[in-house]
């Protein structure tokens, strides 16, 4: 693998450095990868993530996804048993692991996850991350941030860098949101996994920040796909909601079964193998190869992104 | 500079830049498909080469000593062609043994030895496990948050491995009727494959790989001409000669129409936590005995037709071996009345047996002939023929072997 990859990066240092023609298309050169590039690159991607969290909408987005799990978590507590009993009867929908909240606090957040990986994690990561080039070049900010010596592919990085930052941050929030509520409403204690084995509190959480890394990772593959996208566009909502039916298409063709040979191939499918944590012993089998579906995306779209905004004309 | 050398230069920067993806998405492409590839090029025969009479002498001397502790993830394949199979339940990944019948289906091993096993069908959010511990044994089910302790437990642990690895794969076990009373491994396998000798083609290849294992590959193929298995493989471990796996192929597909097999296989012996199981506090804790454990699993409707004893016990095979022929007596009205009776109690597979049923019902097509008319279904391996006269006929055979059988 690493040999193919070495070739075509090679092969791309060599005619990088020619003079281009459109503004802010020059690269790297040598004498630019200065030992303080990587400082001066973290302080690219602090002023980015400034700039994110401190954008109202981007608030207001994990808030939202904060204010989920408490309202799951006062609904359980309220009308736990007709839900509960509901849930069961429903198997395989994973709907029963909403019976074991009223049993453990600590479920809260697996359920709020498995909830919110569906759609509104996946909202929440494409508002942030198509409308990181998109929404600087449909504001006409592009061409002034690329005025400075940063180089494109450095800004690009860091763009990136700030929509990981984001999901992190968004699972983060729903993953304390969780805890939180769980642990007020609900009795803690040692916590029983799928496979009947009971763990320690502290294990359990552990386990929930693990769940909150595996998550993160598979939003960061779905922050490369919109990143690509947002190089193609000057208009953030289409890159947004493109990313979006996207997410969708790819989960109603996950559950055609016709189209079973697919899944392997299809990101949506990978995000709900966080379940593999519950279980003992840990399915890191199974979680590890999400893992490398993962960075798989990250490449191709990651390297799309990069080919089409390094190489584009900024007009704007 | 020219702005025409400019532009030019600027195009063609563009288009090596673009040459980076395409060699991520070819990079990507070669790790998904380098397994395959990797174990095409170290297929050279690693193995000995052996006979299927040394394989075989050699497979049961490894059973006599007991198996080999090991864990593992199987895979279950079925494309069985059978129509009206509600798929999509199982897509969502139900955990419903009655879903094994149609699609994929993955189940985790662990095997101790000395009577330690651990099954798991992991779902999402659930997970349906199996644990048999010497005399002990558990079913927990995540789902509803159920232990369930199982009486007759020297049973239980047959039915598990039936569930498992050896689930369908009647085509063998059907062979050596009453095993011979030979005493050696050799004497016996001589003996088996004399028997098979007289329908089936046997072949060995020693060049298998099964889940990253050297592996033997064992081919039965039927010689008459009216089953409808072309044949079954079984690949089995170069070492420790453990099936690995089990592939029927039907004639009317190039895929097999139902696989189970290791994907990944490991011969450590596994944790012993793996055995031992306490129910959760907090959990519904049952004791059953095996009877009323497959009445609750019960969704299986070949299952509940098996139950239904009495029709069974006017039952009779005509032929042997691959065409084997069953005829029992049966009309419509008791294949209507069977489905009903799935819906009394909480079974959840039950209205999927109403849907299959029906499904049956709707493919079938009328024939008739000299013995009288009724109506044929075919899937990939099984036909039945349900005659006007009351009688029902099924086996591995085309539609033409049943009604040749029905006129005798």
């Amino acid at each position: 693998m690493s040999t193919v990859d070495v070739t075509g990066v090679t092969a791309e240092a060599g005619p990088a450095p020619v003079p281009d023609a459109a503004p802010g298309l020059r690269e790297d050169t040598p004498a630019s990868r200065r030992p303080g590039a990587a400082r001066a690159w973290l302080r690219l991607l602090g002023s980015e993530a400034g700039l994110t969290f401190r954008r109202p909408r981007n608030l207001a987005v994990l808030a939202v996804l904060g204010i989920i799990p408490v309202l799951i978590g006062v609904v359980m507590r309220l009308f736990a048993e007709p839900i509960a009993a509901e849930a069961a009867d429903g198997p395989g929908n994973g709907g029963a692991i909403f019976a074991q909240i009223t049993g453990n606090g600590l479920f809260l957040t697996f359920a709020a996850l498995s909830v919110l990986v569906q759609l509104m994690l996946p909202v929440a990561v494409a508002v942030v991350a198509g409308d990181a080039v998109a929404g600087e070049a449909g504001g006409g900010t592009l061409r002034y941030l690329l005025t400075a010596p940063a180089g494109r592919t450095r800004l690009l990085a860091a763009k990136y860098g700030n929509a990981v930052l984001f999901c992190l941050a968004a699972v983060s929030v729903i993953a304390l949101s969780a805890l939180v509520t769980g642990l007020a409403l609900f009795p803690i204690g040692p916590i029983t996994l799928l496979s009947g084995t009971t763990i320690s509190f502290a294990e359990g959480l552990l386990r929930i920040g693990l769940v909150v890394l595996y998550v993160t990772a598979g939003m960061a593959a779905l922050a490369a796909f919109a990143l690509a996208l947002s190089t193609l566009t000057e208009v953030a909502i289409g890159a947004i909601a493109a990313t979006v039916v996207t997410v969708i298409v790819i989960q109603v063709l996950g559950v055609i079964p016709q189209l079973a040979w697919l899944q392997p191939y299809l990101l949506t499918q990978w995000w709900n193998e966080f379940d593999g944590v519950l279980r003992d012993p840990v399915a890191a089998g199974e979680m590890g190869q999400g893992l490398l579906v993962f960075a798989a995306y990250v490449v191709i779209f990651g390297s799309i992104a990069w080919a089409r905004f390094t190489g584009k004309d900024i007009t704007s | 500079m020219s702005e025409q050398t400019q532009q030019r230069r600027a195009r063609r920067g563009r288009a090596v830049r673009w040459g980076v993806p395409i060699a991520a998405v070819a990079v990507v492409a070669g790790a998904v498909g380098a397994g395959p590839v990797i174990a095409a090029v170290q297929g050279d025969p690693v193995l000995p080469e052996r006979t299927a009479e040394q394989l075989l002498a050699d497979a049961l001397q490894a059973t006599k000593s007991g198996p080999t502790p090991m864990s593992g993830t199987v895979l279950q394949t079925a494309s069985l062609g059978v129509p009206g199979l509600p798929e999509v339940s199982s897509g969502m990944g139900g955990t419903s043994p009655a879903a094994l019948l149609t699609g994929s289906h993955e189940l985790k091993v662990w095997y101790g030895g000395d009577e330690r096993l651990r099954l798991a069908m992991p779902g999402r959010m659930s997970e349906t496990d199996l644990i048999v511990n010497g005399d002990q044994a558990w079913l927990w089910e995540s789902d509803s948050s159920t232990a369930t302790r199982i009486k007759d437990t020297g049973e239980a642990a047959g039915h598990a491995s039936g569930k498992g690895p050896g689930h369908e794969s009647g085509h063998e076990s059907g062979h050596p009727e009453a095993l011979p009373t030979a005493a050696t491994p050799q004497q016996i396998a001589k003996e088996v494959l004399q028997r098979a000798d007289a329908d089936t083609a046997v072949g060995v290849s020693s060049s298998e790989k099964v889940a990253g294992r050297d592996a033997y590959q064992l081919t039965l193929a039927p010689k008459d001409a009216s089953s409808l298995v072309k044949e079954v493989k079984l690949a089995l471990d170069g070492e420790t000669f453990v099936p690995l796996r089990v592939q029927v192929y039907a004639k009317s597909a190039a895929e097999p129409a139902f696989e189970v097999g290791f994907t990944s296989v490991s011969f450590t012996p596994p944790a012993p936590e793996n055995f031992t199981f306490t129910p959760p506090p907090g959990a519904k804790v049952k004791e059953q005995s095996l009877d009323e454990l497959a009445k609750g699993l019960g969704a299986d409707p070949q299952a509940r037709q098996e139950k239904g004893g009495k029709i069974a016990e006017g039952m009779r095979t005509v032929g042997k071996g691959w065409t084997a022929v069953a005829v029992l007596p049966f009309s419509a009205q008791d294949l209507k009345g069977l489905a009903p009776q799935g819906q009394t109690g909480e079974e959840a597979g039950s209205p999927e047996a109403q849907a299959v049923t029906d499904a049956l019902l709707k493919s079938a097509t009328p024939v008739s002939g000299p013995w009288g008319s009724g109506k044929v279904v075919r899937t990939k391996l099984v036909s039945a023929l349900l005659t006007d006269d009351g009688r029902l006929l099924f086996g591995a055979v085309t539609p033409e072997k049943l009604t040749e059988v029905a006129g005798r």
